[in-house]
């Protein structure tokens, strides 16, 4: 099996693959899991390829999330216009943020994500109550596109289904060009690549966006999804889940990205019903994949297709 | 005169890592900077590249001064520099590399790939391998071809031989020969068969100061005078 002749079918192989999950585990399940790798997608250009792990990136998620419903009850039902306003929120929060939040490096960044989350958090339940419901949250309702309800289960899951093959198509492009090469060259060493020539802090500022803008762009979509949003969508205690999905489907790689989303979800949806303590497996699997596959599934993939390459060679 | 740097002083916090250091290239000249370890003469490298900022004296580049700028402004302006450590990024393979120093350049990546490649043309059969599993003279070799793209004017260069056997050596300053009179060159070095062999004229640093400033081959043969800073 060559895995490089494989990712000329990619995109195929995605929605192969969730068309797939649908008999398995529901279509209103499925959708969650798009939603949610797109979600992941937009993190693992901000750790995988940059090197910098936020603990709180369910502010980004959140503020689209948020942003999406608001469009919906004040502004226009247009469920394309409220994924619109809920991008450009998220984008303009990256904006507004990032250059304090990219200066930052290691313990520290992940940290001032997680105090602006905390604080995003407060807003939402609290301070700005009387427009987001606090603690109820508030329900979203949207109109149709292009005569499609997006209602009806299978339009939203075919409509998440495409936009996560646009974003996967994006994120590949974006991640092979020089941008995404100076990205990881970075992360790897920020100083040399200053002496190169690079003004890092507009590069990095840029890939915060994207990844910021994508995230809230996932959260409109939860909302067209479940048409109903809760201070849940912006928990900074659920920044935990991305990084877990990141880690476990191998960062740094648009296709470890999917696995991992696909991975947690079914780790999160279906252990539960058969072990209790669910999350103290997701701890050891953790370990497991800190200690002993630091490349995740994708990782571990690529690993075995190397080795066996190397033994028909030799 | 290409570069002149005039009576500065670098120091980290307290310290005093360079005291009142003059220092000139003309167009298309080598100049070397030895010492002993800790003479200042990475500093004074660093300095000069916009990584450290002096905290008295000037340096003027084409008679533009550049103490204060940012080291991706000076690289900008043609002054690139190579380091001690050899480092490359290595998870990136080698063609990407060279694309991460093509692009500020605006050179695209075969022009910049054929200069490479100018200087160690056994590249090409590593060219989509990871950098990190070069030799430690490949490195070096890919480090200065990378510094060469984009036709910079001033190539800050520390210590190129160190750490790498006596053939690889021997390809670094066949590259370094090669600049000659093209490209101006400073260079820190310890090794005095490097100095001789190259230097239009050398600066020996002793505690961040430059004591002795030799020109002309009959001066800078003399090992006795330089061995005295080594």
């Amino acid at each position: 099996m060559n895995l490089d002749s494989l990712k000329k079918f990619d995109l195929v192989i995605v929605v192969a693959g969730f068309l797939a999950l649908v008999p398995l585990v529901s279509l209103q399940r499925t959708t969650d899991f798009i939603i949610f790798c797109i979600f992941v997608l937009a993190y693992d250009l901000l750790y995988g390829h940059m090197g910098r792990l936020s603990f709180g990136h369910m502010l980004y998620l959140g503020v689209g999330a948020y942003a999406a419903a608001l469009s919906s009850k004040h502004v226009s039902t247009d469920p394309l216009l409220a994924i619109g306003v809920a991008t450009a929120a998220g984008v303009l929060v990256g904006a507004i943020m990032g250059p304090i939040i990219v200066r930052t490096t290691g313990a520290c960044f992940a940290l001032i994500n997680l105090a602006f989350n905390q604080m995003g958090y407060f807003l939402v339940l609290f301070a700005f109550s009387n427009y987001t419901g606090g603690e109820d949250g508030m329900s979203a309702v949207f109109g149709k596109v292009a005569g499609l309800d997006l209602s009806n289960r299978t339009v939203i899951f075919v409509f998440s289904l495409l936009c996560l093959v646009g974003v996967v198509y994006l994120m590949r492009r974006l991640t092979t060009s020089t941008f995404g090469i100076l990205l990881r060259a970075i992360k790897e060493n920020d100083t040399r690549v200053q002496f190169l020539g690079y003004n890092t802090f507009g590069y990095k500022w840029t890939g915060f966006i994207i990844s910021t803008g994508l995230s809230a762009f996932a959260g409109s979509l939860s909302i067209l999804n479940y048409t109903y949003v809760t201070p849940s969508f912006i928990d900074p205690t659920r920044s935990v889940e991305v990084i877990f999905a990141s880690l476990i489907g191998g960062a740094g790689n648009v296709y470890g990205a999917l696995l991992g989303g696909v991975g947690y979800m079914i780790i999160s949806n279906y252990l539960p019903k058969y072990i209790q303590r669910w999350e103290m497996f997701l701890g050891i699997a953790l370990l497991l994949m800190v200690f002993r596959f630091r490349g995740g599934i994708w990782g571990f993939l690529t690993g075995i297709v190397a080795g066996r390459r190397a033994e028909v060679r030799s | 005169m290409l570069l002149s740097v005039e009576h500065i002083d670098v120091a980290y916090g307290h310290a005093r890592a360079v005291s009142d250091v003059s220092l000139t290239v003309e167009e298309g000249e080598i100049v070397f900077v030895v010492g002993r370890n800790g003479a200042g003469k990475t500093t004074l490298l660093k300095t000069i590249a916009g990584f450290l900022k002096p905290v008295a004296g000037f340096i003027k580049f084409e008679d533009r001064e550049i103490n204060g700028l940012k080291a991706e402004q000076v690289s900008r302006l043609g002054i690139r520099y190579v380091f001690q450590d050899k480092r490359v990024f290595a998870k990136l393979t080698v063609r990407e590399n060279i694309q991460v120093a093509a692009f500020p350049s605006r050179v695209k990546l075969a022009d910049a790939i054929e200069t490479v490649v100018g200087i160690y043309p056994k590249i090409v059969q590593f060219m989509d391998k990871k950098a990190g599993g070069l030799s430690g003279g490949q490195r070096q070799l890919l480090l200065l071809g990378r510094a060469l793209i984009g036709q910079p004017k001033l190539l800050l260069i520390d210590e190129p031989t160190e750490g790498l056997a006596a053939g690889t050596i021997e390809d670094v300053l066949r590259v370094l020969e090669g600049m000659k009179g093209k490209i101006s060159l400073v260079i820190v070095e310890q090794n005095l068969a490097v100095v001789s062999r190259l230097a239009d004229r050398v600066y020996a640093m002793k505690e961040g100061m430059i004591p002795v400033h030799l020109v002309g081959p009959q001066q800078i043969q003399d090992q006795k005078v330089l061995e005295t800073y080594l």
